[in-house]
């Protein structure tokens, strides 16, 4: 289902949390949403999940306008969606099998098709024969998967991720965003994914909005906004890729003035060569190195370039020319 | 000696009867009204359909119920008894202003009781379209229920001392017999079983109640 977001605003007293946010979303897709703490992600969730109105601006999940709801259509409609938390959420007073119960429980389905339907999802998450588990007794991927089970329960056309995995380590949030990747695949889903980790970004996304104090700064496809950053936040976030700095080789702690980002083909071309043979510019490479970004190869160097002054300005120029991602400041 | 232990039987079951009746209405008195003081309470606070208005007036009422001297407010209550079951002198006469008089400290105990589940999973309920109504009976009763039931035992000790200061008024049970045969009469030992009595029905209540609530919080 596509989603789109027509200047949605939403203030509490002073603090405007969204400010005229418009998005479309679209369909059977993994679209990611990243923000730093306090940019507005958990208000504009919660705006586009229909858990709260927005003061001004509109939803619309296809062609439905879904933020003026009655109450009675509200609760129809959420009942086509999935929600996914940080802290799981679950009922702490039921198992596996009945959490997953619990969204068909209330829309009151035949007992039977619950029966089979939770089977169904426990052996889709990787949980069969875990059912009767007590919640208290399961990992926190365990949690997370039969949250996922139960978001999936009543067959939604949309699963909103809200920092699904912040509260993981790392190796099982990258088996719970394989499982995401997988579902959304075999389920034809739009998966809006609200983190503030860029490697959930990379790992899982296929296009990205990156939010700043209520507004979209950047908006894109994954790879292209890793090849060309162009908002300061967003290269903020590309720097903070903590997997980023553990691929990249750096041989010399100081100096590297300027980062390169490579792209796709461009990593096999002697660009560096070229550019250095007809500009008379001379590279001192500080740090290097290549990652796979939505099945594309990036690469990113961080380098001095000198002469400084004319010589190193027309070596950017052509750079920029061939299609490198030129920035100045030596953090990756 | 026989006939102090038919005495004391006697009040004894009395004061059963008294408990356990008057925790049941004061239940059912108050059970509603804790659930509403949380549910129209502030949504950063796990409400559900947040009233401050109506919120603030019954929980103004509930804090004037409940700063009511017990005593007083059995009293004033007398009539009632007159009312619905025709005097205002017993036993059961007793239990329409016990009652009445537990009600609002059940609907505290409830409110904080439902307080405590994670307004997060009540989010996640209503993010799958949960009715009020579901929220209340399928996520925020069963979440409490380990500590609901601790509130239910803290009730039901309460009302055993109530119940006790009951007797003072005509109203039977040990508190009566320890008043009229171990006070007025000069007869200590009818005040040392009635009080022993009352030790032995609170521990015990207690320790039912804690069982009861560990083996709740077990199969989590």
């Amino acid at each position: 289902m596509e989603i789109r977001l027509k200047n949605l605003r939403r203030s509490y007293g002073k603090l405007h949390a969204v400010e005229d946010v418009s998005l479309s979303i679209p369909s059977n897709t993994v679209y990611g949403i990243i923000g730093k703490s306090g940019a507005g992600k958990s208000t504009l969730v919660r705006l586009v999940s229909m858990l709260e109105a927005p003061d001004s601006g509109e939803v619309y999940y296809d062609d439905k306008r879904v933020d003026n709801l009655s109450r009675k259509e509200l609760i129809e409609e959420r009942r086509h969606i999935g929600m996914i938390f940080q802290t799981f959420n679950l009922f702490s007073s039921r198992n596996a099998a009945d959490n997953i119960a619990y969204p068909m429980e209330i829309c009151h389905m035949d007992k039977e098709h619950i029966k089979k339907r939770t089977e169904e999802l426990l052996a889709l998450v990787g949980l069969e024969r875990r059912g009767n588990a007590p919640i208290s007794t399961l990992s926190g991927g365990q949690k997370q998967r039969v949250a996922i089970a139960r978001a999936l329960a009543t067959n939604p056309s949309i699963l909103f991720c809200d920092e699904a995995t912040s509260a993981l380590d790392p190796q099982t949030t990258r088996s719970i965003l394989a499982l995401i990747k997988e579902i959304q695949k075999k389920m034809n889903l739009t998966v809006v994914m609200i983190t503030h980790q860029m490697e959930v970004v990379r790992d899982a996304c296929d296009r990205v909005a990156v939010l700043d104090s209520g507004r979209i700064v950047e908006e894109g496809k994954v790879s292209d906004i890793f090849a060309s950053p162009h908002h300061a936040v967003t290269k903020d976030f590309l720097s903070s890729l903590t997997t980023v700095r553990e691929s990249i080789i750096r041989w010399s702690k100081e100096g590297g003035h300027y980062t390169l980002r490579f792209r796709g083909g461009k990593t096999d071309e002697p660009i560096i060569s070229a550019v250095s043979s007809a500009t008379g510019a001379i590279f001192n490479i500080r740090a290097a190195g290549v990652q796979t970004v939505d099945g594309e190869e990036l690469g990113v160097m961080i380098t001095d370039i000198g002469p400084e002054g004319e010589v190193a300005e027309s070596a950017v120029r052509m750079l920029e020319e061939k299609g490198v991602h030129v920035e100045e400041s030596g953090e990756v | 000696m026989s006939t102090m232990i038919n005495l004391v039987l006697e009040a004894t079951w009395q004061t059963v009867v008294m408990v356990f009746l008057s925790t049941i209405f004061s239940m059912v008195l108050g059970f509603p009204i804790g659930v509403l003081l949380h549910v129209t309470g502030p949504e950063e606070h796990g409400g559900i359909i947040p009233h401050p208005v109506f919120c603030s007036v019954l929980s103004r009422i509930v804090n004037i119920l409940r700063s009511f001297p017990f005593l007083i407010l059995m009293i004033v209550l007398m009539p009632l008894s007159r009312l619905i079951i025709g005097t205002s002198i017993g036993t059961m006469a007793t239990v329409i202003p016990l009652s009445i008089a537990a009600a609002p400290f059940v609907a505290r105990v409830i409110e904080s009781s439902l307080k405590e589940v994670d307004p997060g999973v009540v989010q996640a309920a209503k993010a799958m379209g949960s009715t009020n109504w579901q929220i209340i009976v399928k996520v925020l009763i069963p979440e409490a229920l380990p500590s609901l039931a601790a509130g239910v035992t803290l009730t039901i000790i309460n009302l055993i001392g109530y119940s006790a200061m009951a007797g003072a008024i005509g109203g039977g049970g040990l508190g009566d017999l320890a008043i009229r045969y171990g006070y007025q009469r000069f007869r200590p030992s009818y005040m040392v079983a009635a009080v022993v009595i009352i030790i032995v029905m609170v521990e015990l209540i207690q320790f039912i109640g804690d069982r009861i609530s560990s083996h709740l919080i077990s199969r989590r």
